[in-house]
């Protein structure tokens, strides 16, 4: 019965009045777009995964171009009061050019993905699980137990988590997450402290440094990010130190989110080095800057721009990548996303000279 | 008032302009590397033998990602971890399949992976495409048809790898590491091709231990053989299920008859590792 009245709370309070508010749209430059922080609209205070009421509610009554009116069975991913769930899917259709290579043109389930949270102490003890169950088998992501001070200004994470580090990106093949290594599918085992304060951000995770594999030395991985949140733009620095037995890896990153009029921009410089790389190698720098045009409600258009320079150590071999995206939100938790990505890089190397063209169908609840 | 920022369009021009271009190469190989300097080289075709698929594949596409500290999985594929990491190695991702089974592409899970083939878990890889073209994954899958050999323990090609002392160079499971039962092997690789008379109980031993007082509760009997097209690599199983609890693997490299390489070199140390088994969720 609570449930219920809580849905209906939602559906007549909640969704006009996010109605009435600013429109916005997914993932990370949402957060720019609003003025707000990940764990607003996220259960994980870093962001991507389950959404919390408010992000469901959110989903719902501001995404889409058109709300198509449930009354009061809103959906705020509650099975009762302890219990959440949530998911996401995506499902593509590709097709992609490389010089000297047959064009490939395939349908593709890019993932599956269910989320659950069972808050067992309200508001401040919960165990969390992000699984993959497709495509293939299943693939845990996060698995972690969370603690909230009772001021909830602080927390403590334990379990399988995504590491604190720069922009959370729903392209896991961008050049900030590849070469720093840092991604949602390369989460790690250990413990994260999180700070939320006014305008003030922060978290510092110590894990393995394994990717989520079987610790193989004493070494261990420190990450950690300070953000400073104001309504219209934010600032972040990012650290990572993997202190690793074939070569220490660091990272540092300055990151951040500006909003102009309908244009939330979104901006990411890393510097990375790799010393398990022979010849020191492994200096690289990766930058990504993204405008995301609101041309009107539901409909965001996507542009980004990415710089990689793989070795700092030698000239004339930077790899770029532009992407240009449209994305469609109809109605509540289905978004269309149609886009190209051009790459390109030294003339040597085919594979870096890759043109995607792709529509996707993506699902959320 | 707030700042409405510069013209829209003015602003999507900027971003185009902001990144830069792409190198254009100069002086440069396929790889990267500027021609001349020690990691230069041509890489020719591909074809179906390690270096080839090294100087085409792993190292050009593969090491975006799986290089470093980082690796995803562990797997790192740059030229001196590839085959080590991968021959006679089971997969983190489905530990029942060796990430190359020599000679049998349709059992190693690499070859299932660059195919995106049912059974995997996570994405087809290289992740997020461009996939390999089908020529690229018939290469791999004929060295693997060919016993996954290693040209840097073959004759005239041998590296600098063959020169240093016989040592182990990987484990599965990892020292220290938990792993879920049933546990049906175990891996030990090593850096040269091991005397496949040598590889005996004597000389390999798995036992029970007592973590606490670090001492041998009980031996187990195993079968212990070099890996299937992998002389490099043993492979030890266990003759009976291991039942939960910590477990120690010895190589005795000290000693008459102790484990040598071909070239009757001997570990220069006596070699342990323990791990635990933890009861099937």
């Amino acid at each position: 019965m609570r449930v219920r009245q809580f849905r209906a709370a939602l559906g007549s309070l909640v969704i006009p009045l996010l109605l009435l508010a600013c429109p916005a749209h997914a993932e990370p430059y949402l957060a720019v777009e609003t003025g707000l922080k990940c764990g607003q609209c996220h259960v994980n205070p870093t962001g991507g995964g389950l959404r919390t009421a408010f992000g469901d509610a959110f989903a719902q009554g501001v995404m889409p171009q058109h709300h198509l009116d449930t009354g009061a069975d809103t959906w705020v991913g509650e099975i009762n009061r302890f219990l959440s769930v949530g998911g996401d899917l995506r499902f593509d259709g590709q097709y992609q050019t490389v010089p000297g290579s047959a064009s490939v043109d395939s349908f593709a389930l890019e993932q599956a993905r269910i989320y659950l949270d069972a808050t067992v102490i309200p508001n401040r003890l919960a165990a969390y699980v992000d699984e993959q169950v497709a495509p293939g088998g299943a693939l845990n992501r996060e698995a972690y137990a969370m603690y909230w001070s009772a001021s909830h200004e602080w927390y403590l994470k334990a379990g399988q988590l995504y590491l604190p580090f720069g922009l959370r990106l729903q392209d896991q093949t961008a050049f900030i997450q590849t070469t720093s290594g840092i991604s949602m599918t390369t989460p790690d085992q250990g413990v994260e402290v999180g700070w939320e304060h006014k305008a003030w951000d922060a978290q510092f995770a110590v894990s393995n440094g394994t990717a989520a594999g079987p610790e193989v030395d004493h070494g261990k991985q420190y990450s950690g990010q300070l953000i400073y949140v104001e309504p219209q733009w934010r600032l972040g620095l990012g650290m990572n130190v993997n202190d690793a037995a074939v070569g220490s890896k660091n990272a540092v990153a300055l990151f951040g989110g500006l909003k102009t009029g309908p244009i939330a921009w979104l901006a990411q410089a890393e510097l990375v080095d790799d010393k398990s790389i022979p010849d020191d190698g492994g200096r690289m720098l990766a930058t990504l800057l993204e405008a995301n045009w609101l041309l009107a409600r539901g409909n965001n258009l996507k542009i980004t721009s990415e710089f990689l320079d793989p070795d700092r150590n030698v000239a004339h071999n930077e790899q770029t990548r532009w992407s240009l995206v449209y994305e469609l939100t109809p109605i509540q938790f289905l978004q269309l996303r149609a886009g190209v990505r051009y790459s390109d890089g030294i003339p040597q190397d085919d594979s870096e000279h890759v043109r995607l063209y792709f529509v996707e169908v993506h699902g959320f609840f | 008032m707030l700042w409405n920022g510069p013209p829209r369009g003015l602003s999507l021009l900027a971003i185009l302009a902001i990144a830069g271009c792409a190198g254009n190469g100069a002086g440069l190989d396929q790889n990267g590397q500027p021609i001349g300097s020690e990691a230069s080289g041509s890489n020719g075709p591909l074809t179906a033998d390690l270096q080839s698929i090294q100087d085409n594949v792993f190292t050009p596409i593969c090491t975006r990602c799986h290089i470093g500290a980082s690796a995803p999985e562990g797997l790192r594929l740059d030229a001196a971890d590839s085959y080590n990491l991968l021959v006679g190695v089971p997969s983190a991702e489905v530990p029942s399949l060796l990430r190359v089974m020599p000679g049998d592409p349709d059992e190693s899970y690499l070859v299932l992976k660059l195919q995106g083939s049912a059974g995997i878990v996570g994405g087809q890889m290289p992740l997020g495409g461009p996939y390999l073209p089908q020529s690229a994954i018939d290469a791999i899958r004929q060295w693997i048809t060919n016993g996954a050999p290693n040209p840097a323990t073959m004759g005239a090609s041998a590296s600098r790898e063959s020169v240093r002392a016989f040592s182990i160079v990987g484990t599965a499971p990892l020292d220290g590491a938990h792993v879920s039962a049933p546990l049906k092997q175990i891996v030990v690789a090593f850096n040269h091709e091991i005397d496949a008379s040598l590889v005996n109980e004597t000389n390999i031993a798995l036992e029970r231990i007592d973590l606490a007082a670090t001492t041998a509760m009980q031996t187990v009997p195993i079968d212990a053989a070099l890996a299937t097209g992998n002389p490099t690599v043993i492979v030890i199983q266990p003759r009976a299920a291991l039942a939960p609890g910590s477990y120690r693997v010895s190589v005795r490299g000290t000693g008459g008859g102790a484990l040598a390489d071909v070239d009757a070199t001997a570990l220069e140390s006596d070699h342990a590792f323990a791990f635990a088994v933890e009861a099937a969720p």
